[in-house]
């Protein structure tokens, strides 16, 4: 099947393969050398690139732009520290996450995806909000100093386990987990379900005339984004050893949104690699100037202008023509039906 | 025979106007119906009740005997109704393949709903029927959005019958179509009686006398008269309120 939005996603596919590729040599550098700052930064850049993979199936896919997507974030955080604190397993915390951020986006669903456009935005903007505040005047969950002293935890794989307190090991882990969250998104993307929540994106009015629910739709991608922000946040406080109301906060879910828009909104792939590419900035600008937000914010805006795309958003095309090229192989395994369509295609490119 | 569909009394005011009032007919199975009209005469407005996207304040919309009065789109749709719109409604930035298969994909079995897109047998089957049958084959990987405005009602129309509905409710298809394509697309709207039953909205009389089985005329909301196309024409109150000349 030659199919337009398959072969985009296979060129994303292509630049995952190379993400993890550079990650592996660069971890397996990392172990060579005894490094632990540049492994836990990098370990820290992908937990929220699965908070901007997350923001991307909501901005680029169903075409809802949350600017609280933090909230999810925080709250798979602070469970998972809760979690931990009480009894310190990977397992148990992530499916504590998972849970809590499953209810928690349902809710926040039913609320959110009563309106659309700018008002979907601001509202997402505010249960974050209100949340963190919430958060921030709790004494039991820590107040506005967070939550300290998570223990560092073993996790556990059969007979296997790897420290959360090792740098390469944790973040071998954290890789596996965000790539297997974009995996099974690209994978739920790729589906008749999500490609209803594509067509949401093009054209809303038109789909339920096609006899398919825009609530249920909005819902489902809600949903799926807010589990994937909270499993993301989840692995946070293994990382840090603490949680704190900052995780909620706007600047988490402006970051998210500044990721996806640097990597190419609409590319999944991309999140994950401008996540990567802010946390470096910020850290490269940072050592510089401690008005590295400035910087940042101005190299967003020159994005936003001259490369609206984002980065993959560029380089994605010529991978996919590289890609169908390399690819004939669809013409002999097309559905007889499509036989006059092949022919016809087959007589243009070859004119 | 039982009719496909059948409005009963169907009415809808917006403020103190009546846009729909007091209207009932309805549609033959494998038959044209026409609703014809001056502007504002409601006919639009009687598609957005019967599919769903109003609801009526008074009145029945009857779908294969079933009553869906006030059913919100989808289920109009699950119903077996599909419709077009006066103003170009497709997917612009996916291809015309895609919009094809999403309207296809309610044939498939709802298990098939989490299995990746080509596995979807019967939609792409149906998606390369329609390809053919419209014309399209050799654009099915442009997008939506660049065909021309003539390929563009065409997709349309191949979108509604995609999912194999049992009524199509196509909001004047022809709309700003040429001459010759114009002629094209009645021949297509005429050959589709095989399978749906159609209850068209036009403008062109020459069209709508020689392709409609039955006409239904609307003004200022209200049924004026109904009937073949040739008694209908020949109505002096038809002519007076519509036609403009006795």
């Amino acid at each position: 099947m030659h199919d337009r939005l398959t072969q985009s996603m296979r060129a994303s596919h292509l630049l995952a393969l190379l993400f993890v590729l550079a990650a592996l040599g660069l971890a397996a550098m990392g172990a060579a050398t005894g490094d632990t700052f540049y492994l836990r930064l990098g370990t820290e850049a992908l937990i929220f690139a699965g908070l901007a993979l997350s923001v991307d199936l909501l901005l680029g896919y169903s075409g809802a732009l949350s600017l609280g997507q933090a909230l999810y974030f925080g709250i798979g955080a602070y469970v998972s520290a809760l979690t931990l604190m009480k009894l310190p397993s990977f397992w148990l915390a992530m499916a504590a996450a998972f849970l809590a951020t499953l209810i928690a986006s349902i809710i926040g669903g039913l609320i959110a995806n009563r309106v659309r456009g700018v008002y979907f935005a601001l509202i997402t903007f505010g249960l974050a909000q209100v949340m963190a505040k919430v958060v921030y005047n709790t004494r039991e969950l820590g107040a506005s100093d967070g939550m300290i002293g998570i223990p560092v935890i073993e996790i556990g794989f059969g007979p296997f386990s790897v420290s959360a307190g090792s740098p390469v090991g944790f973040f071998l882990i954290v890789l596996a987990v965000i790539m297997g969250l974009y995996a099974l998104t690209a994978y739920l993307l790729d589906t008749p379900f999500g490609r209803v929540l594509t067509a949401l994106k093009a054209n809303e009015k038109r789909v339920p005339f096609l006899g398919y629910s825009v609530w249920r739709a909005r819902m489902a991608a809600y949903v799926l984004a807010g589990v994937i922000a909270g499993l993301s946040g989840a692995l946070y406080p293994m990382l840090r050893g603490f949680v704190s109301p900052e995780l909620m906060f706007f600047a988490t879910s402006g970051n998210a949104v500044i990721s996806v828009v640097l990597g190419g909104v609409g590319t999944l792939i991309g999140a994950i690699y401008g996540s990567v590419l802010l946390v470096i900035l910020k850290s490269i600008i940072g050592s510089w100037t401690e008005h590295h937000l400035i910087v940042i914010g101005l190299l967003f805006m020159l994005c936003v202008m001259f490369l609206p795309r984002g980065l993959v958003g560029v380089v994605r095309p010529a991978i996919e023509t590289w890609l169908s090229r390399r690819r004939p192989a669809p013409v002999a395994a097309a559905d007889p039906a499509d036989l006059p369509a092949i022919i016809a295609e087959t007589a243009r490119t070859s004119r | 025979m039982k009719p496909v569909l059948d409005i009963r009394d169907l009415g809808i005011s917006f403020g103190g106007l009546k846009a729909v009032d007091q209207v009932s007919f309805q549609a033959q199975r494998h038959r044209i119906t026409t609703v014809i009209g001056p502007n504002g005469a409601g006919k639009s407005t009687l598609f957005n009740l019967i599919s769903g996207a109003l609801k009526p304040h008074r009145g029945q919309v009857l779908i294969d005997g079933v009553d869906m009065t006030g059913a919100a789109p989808e289920r109009t749709k699950a119903a077996g109704l599909s419709r077009s719109f006066q103003i170009t409604s497709l997917f612009p930035e996916l291809t015309v393949a895609e919009n094809l298969r999403l309207a296809a994909q309610v044939l498939e079995p709802t298990g098939r709903a989490f299995l990746p897109v080509g596995r979807s047998t019967q939609a792409l089957a149906r998606t390369g029927q329609m390809l053919e049958r419209f014309q399209l084959a050799h654009k099915r990987d442009d997008l939506a959005g660049n065909l021309s405005h003539g390929d563009q009602r065409r997709l349309e129309i191949a979108v509604c019958l995609a999912s194999e509905p049992k009524i199509l409710l196509l909001d004047e298809p022809t709309q700003g179509m040429s001459h010759g394509d114009t002629a094209q697309t009645a021949r297509l709207v005429r050959s589709l009686t095989d399978d749906v039953t159609i209850l068209l909205i036009e403008h062109d009389i020459g069209l709508v006398m020689d392709l409609s089985d039955h006409v239904v005329v609307m003004h200022q909301g209200r049924k004026l008269a109904e009937g073949p196309p040739d008694l209908v024409r020949a109505d002096p109150a038809v002519q007076a309120a519509y036609f403009g000349h006795a």
